[in-house]
Order: C-alpha cells, then structure tokens, then sequence
C-alpha cells in the first residue's frame, strides 16, 4: 500500500452552517418594523378570510354543518375532486422530471419552443383552456363525432375534467424544477456516469435526491392548482350533480341557491386540505433540515 | 492501459477548441497537461472520458477504438476542476458510490464496501471525516475525497483536472509527491492537467503543452525544459530574457552587443534569443562584446536565490538575472550599480516561424 498522506491526521472541528450569518444582522427597529407589516399584511388578506369561511360554515350549528357535507352530491364532489388530484398530480410529476430533465440537461433544437409551451398554460385563461377541449371533443367538435360513433365520453364526464386539469397545472412541476436544475448543472451526473452508474441509477441516487424539495414544492403547488382549479373544469364539466361536479363547482352551485351555510361547510373542508397542505409541506422541509 | 489519441479535433459552435490532437501515452505513464487558460485542457480530458464527443479523429485504449463507448463503460476515474461531489451523500457515501452501482453480479457485499472505503478514507487521510458532507469540508478535503471516490473503482485510466487548484502550495506540494507514489505503487496510467510549470516538472513522467486548442510540445519534463520547441513553450515553462537582434556568422548581433549562436551559422535573419534568468552572468568588468551594460534597478533575495533586476544601459529593456546567495556575496554588487550583462545559454527562435 502506498504510504498514507504525511499530512497529520485531521480532526473534525466545526460544522459550517448557512443561516444567521453575522454579516446579515440587520438593527432590530428594522427588524420588527417588518416582521409587524408582513404580520399585518398576512392577517388582513389570509388569516381572516380563513376564520370568516369556518365561521360561516358553523353559523348554524354543527348538524346543518355535518349534514351539507355528508349530503350525497358534496361527498360525489369531494371524491371527484380527490380522484381527479390523483391522477393529474403523478402525470405532471413525471411529465415535470421529463422536461425539465430535458431541457437543463442537453441541448437540443426546439429547446426555446418547448420552454413557451411548458408557460402557455399560464399565459391562457382556464376558461379558455377549457374551450379549446369542447372544440375537440364535444359533440360539435373536431373528434366529436368520432367519440360519438365509438362511444367515448370526454367532455362532460371524468377524462375532459382530467384534461381540463391537466393542462392547466402541468407547468407547476417543471417550472419548479428548471431553476433548480439549472444552478445544479450536470457535473454530478457526470460524475455518477464515469464511476460506471447507469442513466436509470443516475437519476435515482443524484439527480433525484438533489431536486426532491424542489419537486416536492412543484407537487404540493399542483396538488392545491388541481383541487382548487375552477374556470376550466367548470367549461368541460357539464356540472351533472353527483357526477362531474368538483368541490369548487359544487360550492359555486349552493352558493347561487342561497345555501350559504352548505357552501361554506364545503369551502371549509378544502380549507382544512389546504392547511393540512402547508403542515405536510412544513414538516418535510424541517426535515429537509435535519439531514 | 496505453492510451492513444488519433487526429482529435472539437468545435463548439463555431469556436475550435481541439485542432487535431494526436498523442501517445504509455501504459503506467504519468503525464503533465500544461497550458494557459482556455487551452483545451478540460476538453481533452472530457473527451478522453467520454463526457464530451469529438467532431474528427479517433481514441484508442490499448489498441481498441473506444471513440464511440460510454463513459459508464470506459473505466476512467475523472477528478473534476471543482470536485463534483455528491452534495447530498456523505464522505463515506461518495467514495463507496462507484462500487455500490455495480450491477449485482459484479457488486461487492456491502463489507466489501466498506473495508475498501474505509482503506480509501486512510489513504486520503479523511477516516475522521466519513459522516460530514461536502459542504462541511474544505477545499483541500473535497480534493481528497474526489480522489479516493475516483481510486475505489479501480480505474484503468486515471483522469484529474487541476487537482491541486485550489490548495496552498505546501499542500500542494505534498499532495502531487503522495500522488506520485500512488501512482509508482498502482501504475494507473494517469493524466493531470496543471497551470503550474513547477508541478509538472516536477512529477510528470512527460509533459504536454497546449495552446489555442493545439499541442505545441510533448516530452519529459527535461526535454521540455531544455529544448522547447516554441518560444511559447520557452516561455511558459519559467521567466526568460529577450534579445531580438540579426544573426551573422553565428552571432546574433544587437549593435555592438554579440551573443554567440553556433548553431546558426549559415542564417542572416532576424532572430529572437531566449534566455532564462539562471543562464544570465553577471560581471563587474567589461572584457568583451558578448556583454551588455546594465544598471541594477531592484534585488530580491528569496530563500538560497537573489533575483536581480536590470535595467539596459543601451536600450533600456528590463532583464531578469537569478544567482545563488553565494555568487551574489562574492560579486559585491548593490542597487545602482552598473553592470556587464553574458547571456551564457541563448535559445534561438526565427520569428517567421512562430508569432510570439
Ligand atoms: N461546452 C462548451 N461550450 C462552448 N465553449 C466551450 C465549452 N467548453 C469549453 N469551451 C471553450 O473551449 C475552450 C477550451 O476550454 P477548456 O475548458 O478545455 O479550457 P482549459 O484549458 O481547461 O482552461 P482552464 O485552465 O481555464 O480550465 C475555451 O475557450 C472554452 O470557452
Ligand atoms: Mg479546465
């Protein structure tokens, strides 16, 4: 064996850590002043809304509150609802990887095409998006007639609800993760290939581990665009109650009946999803820390 | 594994980093690639890896044309300019990481793993240190530990892109002589590229000089000392003294100033002389025209050297002279003092040939 460095054996001594950096302490006037107007500002525009939907809800007692949630057409809305998450969420996920895998890890021509593509969901108005599928698939559409003849139901029923979503969230994931890719760069992945890695295990046991919050964060900002999305679900729906109504449809319904109560009592529940949300999101990033 | 490199040239867009490089590397050799910035040091390295393709030529390891196979499958170990650690694994956990995605047939058992970790972590000197991250190192243990990550493959080719960059030279020093041994024990044939001449002289078994994309010399590091082939390689290996005059009758003459140039006799060009600082006398008294006048601007005594700056009584060009402390105290000379300038060793260049 080769002699080891004459170097004399080192011993760990700190850990070098990011946050609170001397340098960046600011004066505490400056300090609370804003933690104060940002406190401020979060409560006016999030705190109360939040309390006045699950006062509302609970305006008229915990049975009529129970009762407009266990009613048929809410449970079908919030069952759609999940099914619908379900399935958009793991779609874009793997669509987010794929292009932003793409897009930050080669060069190809087309590059700058796809990178508006991915942003044009964002540019178009849902209830557009909406529409451009009611020109495709409904019965006057494009491919209606088709659909028809072979009995497939897109709009009005589940897979236009699906598509609706899905194009409305899909550039969650992968605008998340082009940033982050980016700054990484591909030096760690090269590193794997010529240790003899396999692209497949490359990307399990670097790539991966290195993106995982920023795909976490994509996924939870999609999961909440999916759950929430309105406009253009609400075009393809057909709002067929118990069967193409999601949540935010279902709510907008009771609430053009005067059910007040009723669409509180539904908002309250996608609410209570979009904290439990935030607390999921939360935990995994102290734990990110611990790491 | 013998490596060859047949013909090799690479653009990116419109730029040529790479114009037609062939070289021949030996089985066990440990080669210097030295060049300025922007050369095609990287470049030659990455394609060698296969990280990079090539536009024109071919690469051999032991005969075989591997031009066209995957880096997973070249057996290289490649130490990167900025390390290129796993951010997310531990010390213990990169070194082991080459090993542990072997596919299953050829993997070890995962105490396999770590007995050659934990030999690879002492060999670095980092046992201690086998639970940190790469971001709670410093730069000198971030080398180290993209070394051993490298080693524990058992490469046939051993790839490092200034591995000593960011080290202060003590470490340096220590780290290219541990390298040296490493090699003379495991007989990897192995590349590294360095800006420092010194490095390379030092332990390369031969040295490659780039620039712009082109080899301009490859040799021992003797060879490339005392007989560079360029005034760019002159150069580059350590200071040097110019002299632009005519040659005439083996002399390059500079108006009454001579240096004596045997070896172009025949030649009545301009010519440029290179001298280095170590092949400058200096005397107190002027006895022939092989000397020129000089006045001492600036002495800097380093360790057992004196540099001596002149500046010339003639033209008023700058030299550079470099003596032991011996010769300085027995010469009795201080700032302000003129002297007589003998190049003893001039190294010709025609200018036609070369653009400096
Ligand atoms: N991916 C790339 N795209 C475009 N140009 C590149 C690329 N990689 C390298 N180059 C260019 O090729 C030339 C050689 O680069 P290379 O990295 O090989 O230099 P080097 O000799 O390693 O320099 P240094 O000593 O600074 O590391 C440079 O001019 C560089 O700008
Ligand atoms: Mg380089």
């Amino acid at each position: 064996m080769t002699k080891p460095l004459e170097v004399k054996q080192e011993v760990p001594v700190v850990t070098r850590t990011t946050s609170n950096s001397y340098s960046l302490k600011e004066s505490a006037t400056v300090k609370w002043s804003l933690i104060t107007i940002s406190f401020l500002y979060i409560s006016l525009f999030l705190i109360l809304p939040l309390i006045s939907i699950f006062v509302t809800a609970f305006e008229k007692g915990w049975e009529t509150y129970v009762a407009s949630i266990v009613h048929p057409d809410a449970l079908a809305a919030i069952k759609l609802t999940i099914t619908v998450a379900l399935i958009v969420v793991p779609l874009n996920a793997i669509f987010g990887i794929v292009a932003a895998w793409l897009i930050t890890k080669f060069s190809f021509k087309g590059k700058n095409l796809l990178i508006t593509l991915i942003d044009l969901p964002f540019a178009v108005s849902p209830v557009i998006a909406g529409l451009i599928f009611i020109l495709l698939f409904g019965a006057q559409g494009l491919f209606g007639e088709w659909l028809f003849e072979h009995d497939i139901k897109i709009v009005f029923a589940l897979p236009g609800i699906i598509l609706a979503t899905l194009f409305v969230t899909f550039p969650f994931i992968a605008r998340e993760l082009i940033p982050l890719m980016q700054t990484q760069g591909v030096t760690e992945e090269e590193a794997s290939i010529s240790l003899g890695a396999s692209g497949l295990k490359t990307f399990l046991y670097v790539t991966l581990p290195n993106i995982k919050w920023g795909l976490l964060y994509g996924l939870i900002l999609c999961n909440a665009r999916a759950i929430g999305e309105f406009g253009a679900v609400s075009v393809v729906s057909g709002h067929i109650r118990g069967l193409t109504n999601t949540m935010p449809l279902h709510i907008e319904i009771l609430y053009n009946e005067y059910q007040f109560t009723a669409a509180f009592a539904v908002a309250s529940i996608m609410s209570v999803l979009a904290i439990i949300t935030i607390i999921i999101k939360n935990i995994v990033s102290w734990k990110a820390k611990d790491v | 594994m013998s490596i060859q490199v047949k013909n090799v040239s690479k653009s990116f867009g419109s730029f040529q980093a790479l114009k037609d490089i062939s070289v021949d590397i030996e089985s066990g050799e440990l080669i210097a690639l030295l060049g300025p910035s922007g050369s095609g040091k990287t470049t030659l390295l990455r394609i060698l890896a296969g990280l990079e393709g090539l536009d024109e030529g071919a690469i051999y390891f032991d005969g075989e044309n591997i031009t066209n196979v995957s880096p997973k499958e070249r057996k290289v170990g490649f130490v990167f300019q900025h390390y290129a650690l796993f951010r997310h694994m531990t010390v213990f956990e990169n070194v082991a990481y080459g090993l542990k995605v072997r596919p299953r047939k050829t993997r070890p058992s995962k105490q396999e793993i770590a007995k050659k970790v934990n030999e690879l972590l002492e060999l670095v000197k980092l046992q201690n240190f086998q639970d940190r991250y790469p971001s709670q190192l410093s730069g000198g243990q971030r080398q180290r530990v993209a070394l051993a990550r490298a080693l524990a493959v058992e490469p046939k080719v051993l790839l490092l892109d200034e591995p000593f960059g960011a080290l202060d030279a003590k470490v340096r020093k220590e780290l290219r002589r541990w390298l040296r041994q490493l090699h003379n024990e495991f007989h990897v044939t192995s590349i590294f590229v360095t800006h420092d001449q010194e490095e390379a002289l030092d332990v390369a078994d031969r040295i490659i000089v780039m620039n712009n994309g082109k080899i301009e010399q490859i040799g021992t590091p003797d060879e490339v000392y005392e007989n560079p082939k360029s005034p760019f390689v002159y150069d580059f290996l350590g200071n040097v003294n110019i002299f632009r005059g005519r040659l005439q009758n083996g002399k390059l003459r500079q108006g009454q100033f001579e240096i004596s140039a045997p070896n172009y006799l025949d030649s009545h060009d301009e010519a440029v002389g290179y001298v280095r600082p170590h092949d400058i006398q200096i005397e107190k008294e002027k006895v022939d025209n092989e000397t020129v006048a000089a006045k001492i601007t600036f002495i800097h005594i380093v360790g057992p050297t004196v540099q001596i700056e002149l500046k010339r009584e003639d033209n008023g060009e700058f030299l550079e002279a470099e003596l032991t402390k011996e010769h300085y105290k027995n010469l009795e000379i201080q700032k302000g003092d003129i002297v007589y300038v003998r190049p003893k060793q001039l190294k010709v260049f025609i200018p036609e040939d070369f653009s400096i």
